[in-house]
Order: C-alpha cells, then sequence, then structure tokens
C-alpha cells in the first residue's frame, strides 16, 4: 500500500513499564495489533531492543532507530507494503506470527490434549530443545497455553494458534527460532 | 492477548492475607469477641473485620490480580496500582482496629480514626476495583465469568460504602443522614453483601474456571451456570435494598434477610450441583491437595447456607447465627482460599523458577513443591478445629470454643508454613534447583526480570550483552 496519506505514528513509551518491573511484550504486541493500515509504531525503550526487531520483521514491519539522551531509545517500526495481510482466521491467537502459511510441513506433530496442565507446555519446551532452526511443530492441546506463549517468546521461537470449529481442540504451530539454549 | 504474566504483589497479598488470619485466630483463642461479647459489639467488629478484610479480601485480591488476566486472555490494567492497593487496603484495616478498640475503650483516641480507616479502606478498593473492572471489561464481549466477578466487585462496593456510612455514625458524624436508622439494622445487609457478593459470588464464578482446569473436568454449559449467577443476584438485590430501605422510612425485617439468603442459597445449591459434577466427570483421577482440602469447605457452605435463612426467620437467636455464620467464613471461604492458595502459590513459583529451564535442565512437578502428606496434615487439624469450633458456638460452650479454634490456628500456622516452603523450593531435590540468585523471593514475583547463566531467557526486550 502507498503511504502517501499515513495517519500520524503511534507512540508506546515502555520506560515507565520496564522501570515497574512489567514485561512491555504483551503492550506492544497489543499497540501494534491496534495499528491502522499504513501507521508506523515509534517505540520509545531504555536501551536498544535487538530481538524486537527480528519479531517485528516477521510481522512485516522494518525497524529504523536512533538513540536518545539519557542512554534511551526511538525505534520507529513501519509496515513494508503488502507483508500486513491479516491471518485468513480473525481467531489466531494474538502474537501469533502472520508468515505461518508459509512454513513448512511439521516436523514432529504431538497431541497433547489428556495432559496435565502444565505438562504440554513442558512437552513442547522439550520437543522444542531436539529441533533444529526453522523446524516446524504442530501440537494439539486442550486449552489455550496461555503461559507457554511468553515462554516462546522469550526464546524467540514463533507461534501461530487457534481452536479448531469445534472449540474444543487447540491447534498450535511454532516454528523454532534459533535462540540457542546455554 | 493470550499471554499471561505473572502477578508482581500477588505473594505479598498472600502474606498479609495469612497474617491477618492468624491474628484473627490467636485473638478469638484469647477470648476476644464472640461469644464473650455480642455479634455486633466492637470486640467482635476487630475480629470479623481482620477475617473478611484482612484475610479473606486480601487473598481473594491477590488472587484475582493473577487470575483474571489468565481467564479473560488481557493483559492486567493499571498493575502499577496493586501495591498502593495492599497498603491503603492494611492500613485501613488496622486504623478500623484501632477504631473499633476505642470504641470498645480498649485505648483512648478519636473515634475519628473510623471514618479515616474508612477513607483508606474505600481508597484501596477502589484501585482494586479499577484494575480488575478495567482489565474485565477490556474482553469483549464479556464472559459469564467475567460478569461474576462484575456483580461481586458492585457488591464490593456497596459494602464498603455502608462500612463507610456505619464509620461515620458510629464516630459521632453521622448526622447528615437526617436521622434514617442505618444502625443496627443495616449490618446483617453489609455482611450478607461483603461475604456472600464480594467473596462468596466471585468464590463461586472463579471456582467455575479453575476447578475445570485443575480436575480437568468438562466446561460445565453457560444455561447451567447462569441460574447460580441470577439467583445470587437476586439475593444480593435485595441485600443491597435493604441497606437502601431507612433512606425511604422502611424498616427491613426478618422476612427481608431470610428472603435475601433464601435466594442465595437457591444458587448455592445450584452451584455445589455443578461442582459435585465437576468432580464426578473430573478425567484426573487422584485428587491434588487443593481439591481434597476444598471438599470440607464444600460441606460447610452446603450447611451453612441452608440453615442460615431458616435461623434468620425463626429468629433463633444471636448463638445459632453466629456459629451458621462462622461456618460459612471459617469452614467454606476460610477453608477454600488456604486450600487454593496451596495451588496457586505452587504453580505460580514454579512458573517462575522453572518456566525458563523446561527442556533445558531437570524440572520437577508443580506438586513436588509441596510437602504432602504434610500439608494434609495441617488441613485436618484446621477442619477439625473449625467443625468443634462451630459445635461449641451453637452450645453456648465459649470455653471451649477457645479450645476448639487451637487446632485450628495450629493448622493455619502450619499451611502458612508449608507455603513458605513451597516459596523455599524446601521440598525440591538439590539437582532441581536453581542457583541461588535464581530463588523465588518470598514476597515478590519476579518473573521476567532476571539474567541467569543457567538458561537463556532473556525478555524480548532485554537489552544484548
Amino acid at each position: 500500500m502507498p503511504i502517501t496519506e499515513a495517519p500520524s505514528p503511534r507512540v508506546l513509551d515502555v520506560r515507565p513499564m520496564l522501570r515497574a518491573g512489567e514485561e512491555p511484550f504483551q503492550a506492544i504486541m497489543d499497540a501494534v495489533g491496534a495499528l491502522a493500515p499504513g501507521q508506523t509504531l515509534r517505540l520509545i525503550a531504555p536501551f536498544r531492543p535487538v530481538p524486537l526487531f527480528s519479531v517485528m520483521a516477521n510481522r512485516g514491519f522494518a525497524a529504523s532507530d536512533r538513540p536518545l539522551a539519557d542512554g534511551d531509545w526511538e525505534v520507529t517500526f513501519s509496515p513494508v507494503a503488502g507483508m500486513q495481510e491479516t491471518p485468513e482466521s480473525e481467531d489466531l491467537a494474538v502474537g501469533s506470527s502472520p508468515s505461518a502459511v508459509f512454513w513448512g510441513d511439521p516436523v514432529l506433530e504431538l497431541d497433547l490434549c489428556g495432559l496435565e496442565p502444565p505438562e504440554p507446555m513442558v512437552r513442547i519446551l522439550e520437543a522444542l530443545e531436539t529441533l533444529e532452526p526453522g523446524d516446524v511443530l504442530f501440537a494439539l492441546l486442550a486449552r489455550e497455553p496461555v503461559f507457554l506463549f511468553p515462554e516462546l517468546a522469550k526464546r524467540r521461537h514463533e507461534w501461530a494458534g487457534n481452536f479448531d470449529a469445534s472449540g474444543t481442540d487447540y491447534r498450535l504451530l511454532i516454528r523454532h527460532g534459533g535462540g540457542k539454549g546455554h | 492477548m493470550p499471554m499471561a504474566s505473572l502477578s508482581r504483589w500477588t505473594m505479598s497479598y498472600f502474606a498479609a492475607a495469612l497474617a491477618f488470619l492468624i491474628a484473627a485466630e490467636a485473638l478469638a483463642v484469647a477470648g476476644v469477641g464472640f461469644p464473650a461479647s455480642g455479634l455486633a459489639e466492637p470486640a467482635t467488629l476487630v475480629i470479623v473485620h481482620l477475617v473478611a478484610i484482612g484475610w479473606l479480601s486480601l487473598a481473594m485480591a491477590g488472587a484475582l490480580l493473577q487470575f483474571v488476566p489468565v481467564l479473560v486472555n488481557r493483559p492486567l490494567a493499571f498493575p502499577q496500582l496493586a501495591l498502593p492497593a495492599l497498603v491503603a487496603l492494611a492500613t485501613g484495616l488496622l486504623l478500623l482496629c484501632a477504631g473499633f478498640a476505642a470504641l470498645a475503650g480498649w485505648i483512648e483516641v478519636t473515634l475519628d480514626l473510623l471514618p479515616l480507616a474508612a477513607a483508606a479502606l474505600l481508597a484501596g478498593f477502589a484501585l482494586l476495583g479499577l484494575m480488575l473492572t478495567a482489565t474485565l471489561l477490556s474482553a469483549r464481549p464479556v464472559a459469564l465469568f467475567a460478569r461474576f466477578v462484575l456483580t461481586g466487585l458492585a457488591c464490593l462496593a456497596a459494602t464498603a460504602l455502608s462500612g463507610g456510612t456505619f464509620a461515620l455514625v458510629l464516630s459521632g458524624r453521622g448526622d447528615w443522614l437526617g436521622g434514617a436508622a442505618l444502625l443496627p439494622g443495616g449490618l446483617p445487609f453489609h455482611a450478607v453483601l461483603g461475604f456472600g457478593g464480594w467473596l462468596g459470588l466471585i468464590a463461586f464464578g472463579v471456582s467455575y474456571r479453575l476447578f475445570v482446569m485443575f480436575m480437568m473436568a468438562p466446561e460445565p454449559p453457560a444455561r447451567r451456570v447462569r441460574p447460580v449467577l441470577i439467583g445470587a443476584g437476586l439475593g444480593l438485590g435485595l441485600a443491597a435494598a435493604g441497606l437502601l430501605a431507612p433512606f425511604a422510612g422502611v424498616e427491613p425485617g426478618a422476612g427481608w434477610l431470610a428472603a435475601a439468603l433464601a435466594a442465595l442459597a437457591g444458587a448455592g445449591a445450584c452451584y455445589g450441583r455443578d461442582i459435585l459434577a465437576l468432580y464426578r466427570t473430573r478425567r484426573r483421577k487422584a485428587l491434588e491437595i487443593n481439591m481434597l482440602a476444598s471438599i470440607p469447605a464444600f460441606a460447610a457452605l452446603a450447611a451453612g447456607l441452608a440453615l442460615l435463612p431458616v435461623a434468620i426467620l425463626v429468629d433463633a437467636g444471636e448463638k445459632p447465627i453466629a456459629a451458621l455464620g462462622f461456618l460459612l467464613a471459617f469452614g467454606w471461604l476460610g477453608g477454600l482460599t488456604l486450600a487454593q492458595l496451596v495451588k496457586i502459590v505452587s504453580f505460580v513459583t514454579w512458573l517462575e523458577t522453572y518456566a525458563p529451564r523446561l527442556g533445558r535442565a531437570p524440572a520437577p512437578r508443580v506438586g513436588d513443591l509441596v510437602a504432602m502428606p504434610r500439608t494434609g496434615w495441617w488441613f485436618l487439624a484446621y477442619y477439625g478445629g473449625g467443625a468443634l469450633a462451630a459445635a461449641a458456638l451453637a452450645l453456648d460452650a465459649a470455653q471451649g470454643f477457645r479450645w476448639a479454634l487451637l487446632p485450628g490456628l495450629a493448622g493455619t500456622v502450619g499451611i502458612a508454613a508449608e507455603l513458605v516452603r513451597v516459596r523455599r523450593l524446601s521440598e525440591i531435590k538439590a539437582a532441581e534447583r536453581p542457583a541461588a540468585h535464581d530463588y523465588p523471593l518470598l514476597l515478590l514475583v519476579r518473573a521476567d526480570e532476571r539474567s541467569s547463566a543457567h538458561a537463556d531467557h532473556r525478555s524480548t526486550l532485554a537489552p544484548r550483552a
């Protein structure tokens, strides 16, 4: 899309959250989800948030950054034309990678529906440690693994998940993001 | 947003709550309050408010701050208000107890402490209500579970406002009320809204969602759950109307109160049927300690809620009513809260400590953090003492009540000590313990801010070295 009449940037300052000890990833993803077409996100952080660049690139945003006074950084995430297609299903978990449709076939499929929480989370994270960067894992769960997502984000894996049509099984695709353990 | 964070201050809420419970039980064992004093006398009010605000409300608040965001899949709104709310509530409660002590003639301070306490409590509950309401309303459409909590929060507002008004009346500054006789007639409605609405109804709503998860039971359909909310809403609406009736020149009698309680009892019966179904249809066959230790709480709920409207209606007198109220507060709400604290504290501690290690280092299971069967023995002491104490109240055995509460107090202290041991990972074998600097803190959950050598779990936003 040409960005001739782009709306003014949305500004998100995560410094107060970080000072309060809060994890700002959710707030950033919420802000990204609330962007109008063509709108840019201007993020103010107390450091250069390098890992976020790849997360945002996967969502179709290019990053440009500049240092501010006092060691703070301002990063502008601009939408790259044509890369913001919304995922096919509106019900995809927020935080899901829009590029999931281009991922390869899963190398591993796990049916975790019968397991007691948090065992599904344990199995998925254990399985991911055995996979190579770029490998895709598919898991079937009985509920949305809300406590798994922050851990996936920290380990820089990508995911896309939703409930099946009947609403009983949760389907989760995870692509190994190459984050190294140890 | 399906990203669940750990609530930073929840452990501090729980610690304060347990401290207030132990204080209340110790005072009761020492003979303060009913039955040595009347039900509406200051000494009893000290104990009742230590339990209602200090213990049950703070524990409920801590649990809601952790689980409301999880259950509605939204981040907690205004998380920076959690600590100011806790400080305001604890300060307000201590001032309130000092005000009651002045009323009782134990200390000589101005009775203006009472409205001051009410102001601090109102501020604390308002902050809490703001965080939870904003979080619940940020998820649309508003789910049935959220309606339970929102209704409960409305009851909390009514309870806190009526309590504030009583504080003005008791401190001699209630002239502006124009002679409406709020006390003592308003007291039972204030108690019904607090215990039945804010604490009880939210316990209903939250347990539907959490028990499905804890026991791997099928979710009860909304058409079965909705009557519980409607019935309870009716009873609580009647109770709120009972508070306001004096302003219209109407004096609500025992029938009014009994009708409100009967509606709550009807809702409780539907709820009990659903909970029984959850236990029966569970796929997790072996019950964990939190679900086992909740069973006596449900028995107390059944007995208390069935008999209380009858006792009010036939004007059975203070003793049976006190015994039934004790059964509901100590047996049902208190027991259920203690039982679920074991689960919540161990789960949060496990997640905080081991989520970054999963797949990379040995990790125990959540249940391994809890010392069993020792924790079960503490619950036995708690419920055994509670049952004897309720019987002693009903039989008008004041000395017996104090002695019976002693095992209850021992059980509470034991459970609190077990929770501290869970935070300290005392049950975990050395190979599965994290490095010393990654140990959970006792009162603070630091889920996303640790740098550690044993695993690369830097936050997405953490600076790169």
